[in-house]
């Protein structure tokens, strides 16, 4: 049953989808594009290939030609996030997730596309070239772009705090 | 040949191949500066792997569930016909499709039948809640209290609260058959359902009088959720103005 192994599929995919549009209704928004795409194009899907990497390119795709443009448009805010107000022990924790969180939504969408799919999801290589329906050389260099940049927002994020 | 960014990243990403692996280990060995390089890949992709590792753990909202929601028609439901109703109907004995039942016959029973069949479903199973549709939802997200006495429609709306967890629930009332609905992620969520009398329960303060007229089970799923007083109709109407989210707190 697709509907079945779709459903085992849907924290992936929110996680996924948390990595390319940073609000979380946006992000379930695109999952719920996405899902409804792949059962209507159920007769696509090549039986035993990797269902995953299926749904990470149609997820990918959906956001691009359909959610992306009604997804919310003060992408450069950081949404208040509820539990802020934590005890000093998680605190430290949740600012260094906060700034990452942060740091990936300011990543050109490329960017966060690939660090989505190797660094949040843990696809190998081949496998996200193949979700982004590049050449793996473009992916690597791509990777090693996004991380470098990433890392720039990060000790920015850390020198002004 | 020298060793590239890309093949420490590739290394500590676990994409190379045994003899480029070796070839990496030894240059960590013999220079700190590689060491570090593949260090800082290693410590990024781990960190940057944490940040989202809780969406994992949360909850799946379920519009998302790919299985659609099996409308329940009005029509399909009278003729199954009128069906004794237990005193008290709760999922886990019923199972969602015997609720929507339990709706569905006790719109028919006021005589909606007409109206009902128009409006479609009025309760669809998601997953393993009972959502509210049609006349039923619309009366849940549109309608207040003051306006139910004299409102028009099948569906008679009781009272309405902020439970502990924040979300908005309301109860209502389909001729002799009560229940409570609480909004989450944009749907009413109905946890139960119960048949009870029209002619009232005991009076008591606060929402328990103006809830009179439901079933023992309500009240005591509205005692079990409600943090503090039920809304007055100021705070009911605001609430209805947000679309029944949670306020913030």
């Amino acid at each position: 049953m697709l509907e079945h192994d779709i459903a085992a599929l849907l924290p992936r995919l929110r996680r996924f989808a948390r990595s390319i549009t940073f609000h979380r209704e946006d992000a379930d928004d695109l999952v719920q594009v996405a899902v409804e795409r792949a059962l209507s194009r159920q007769a696509q899907w090549e039986a035993g290939t990797r269902l995953d990497s299926w749904m990470f390119r149609i997820v990918k795709n959906a956001w691009i030609d359909e959610v992306r443009a009604r997804a919310r448009a003060s992408r450069l805010f950081v949404p208040e996030e509820e539990g802020v107000h934590v005890g000093d022990d998680q605190a430290q924790a949740q600012q260094q997730r906060m700034a990452i969180e942060k740091a990936v939504s300011l990543l050109s969408e490329e960017h966060r596309l690939v660090v989505g799919l190797v660094l949040v999801d843990g696809l190998p290589y081949k496998e996200a070239a193949e979700v982004l329906e590049i050449p793996m050389g473009t992916l690597t260099s791509r990777l090693a772009r996004a991380r470098a940049a990433l890392q720039d927002l990060l000790a920015d994020g850390t020198r002004s705090t | 040949m020298e060793l590239t960014d890309d093949m420490l990243m590739a290394y500590a990403d676990g994409e190379l191949a045994p003899a480029q692996r070796a070839r990496v280990e030894a240059a960590m060995r013999d220079d700190p500066g590689v060491a570090a390089a593949v260090e800082r890949h290693r410590a990024l992709r781990a960190d940057v792997f944490a940040a989202f590792a809780g969406v994992l753990d949360e909850p799946v909202p379920e519009r998302l569930r790919p299985a659609p929601a099996a409308p329940v028609r009005i029509d399909a439901l009278a003729a199954a016909g009128a069906r004794p109703l237990p005193a008290r109907w709760r999922w886990g004995q019923a199972g969602a499709l015997a609720a929507a039942l339990v709706l569905g016959v006790a719109v028919g029973a006021l005589g909606w039948r007409g109206q009902a069949r128009d409006a479609g479903a009025i309760a669809a199973r998601a997953g393993e809640a009972v959502v509210a549709q049609g006349v039923l939802a619309q009366a849940l997200s549109t309608r207040l209290a003051a306006d139910a006495a004299g409102g028009a429609g099948p569906v008679r709306i009781g009272v309405s609260f902020a439970a502990r967890d924040g979300t908005y629930c309301r109860s209502f009332q389909l001729g002799a058959t009560g229940g409570l609905a609480c909004r989450v992620d944009g749907q009413w969520r109905i946890p139960v359902l119960a048949a009870g009398t029209l002619d009232g329960g005991a009076g008591g303060d606060g929402y328990r009088q103006a809830g009179s007229a439901l079933p023992a089970a309500v009240l005591e799923a509205i005692d079990a959720r409600i943090a503090g007083a039920a809304l007055d109709a100021a705070a009911e109407r605001a609430a209805r103005d947000r679309d029944w989210r949670p306020a913030k707190r």
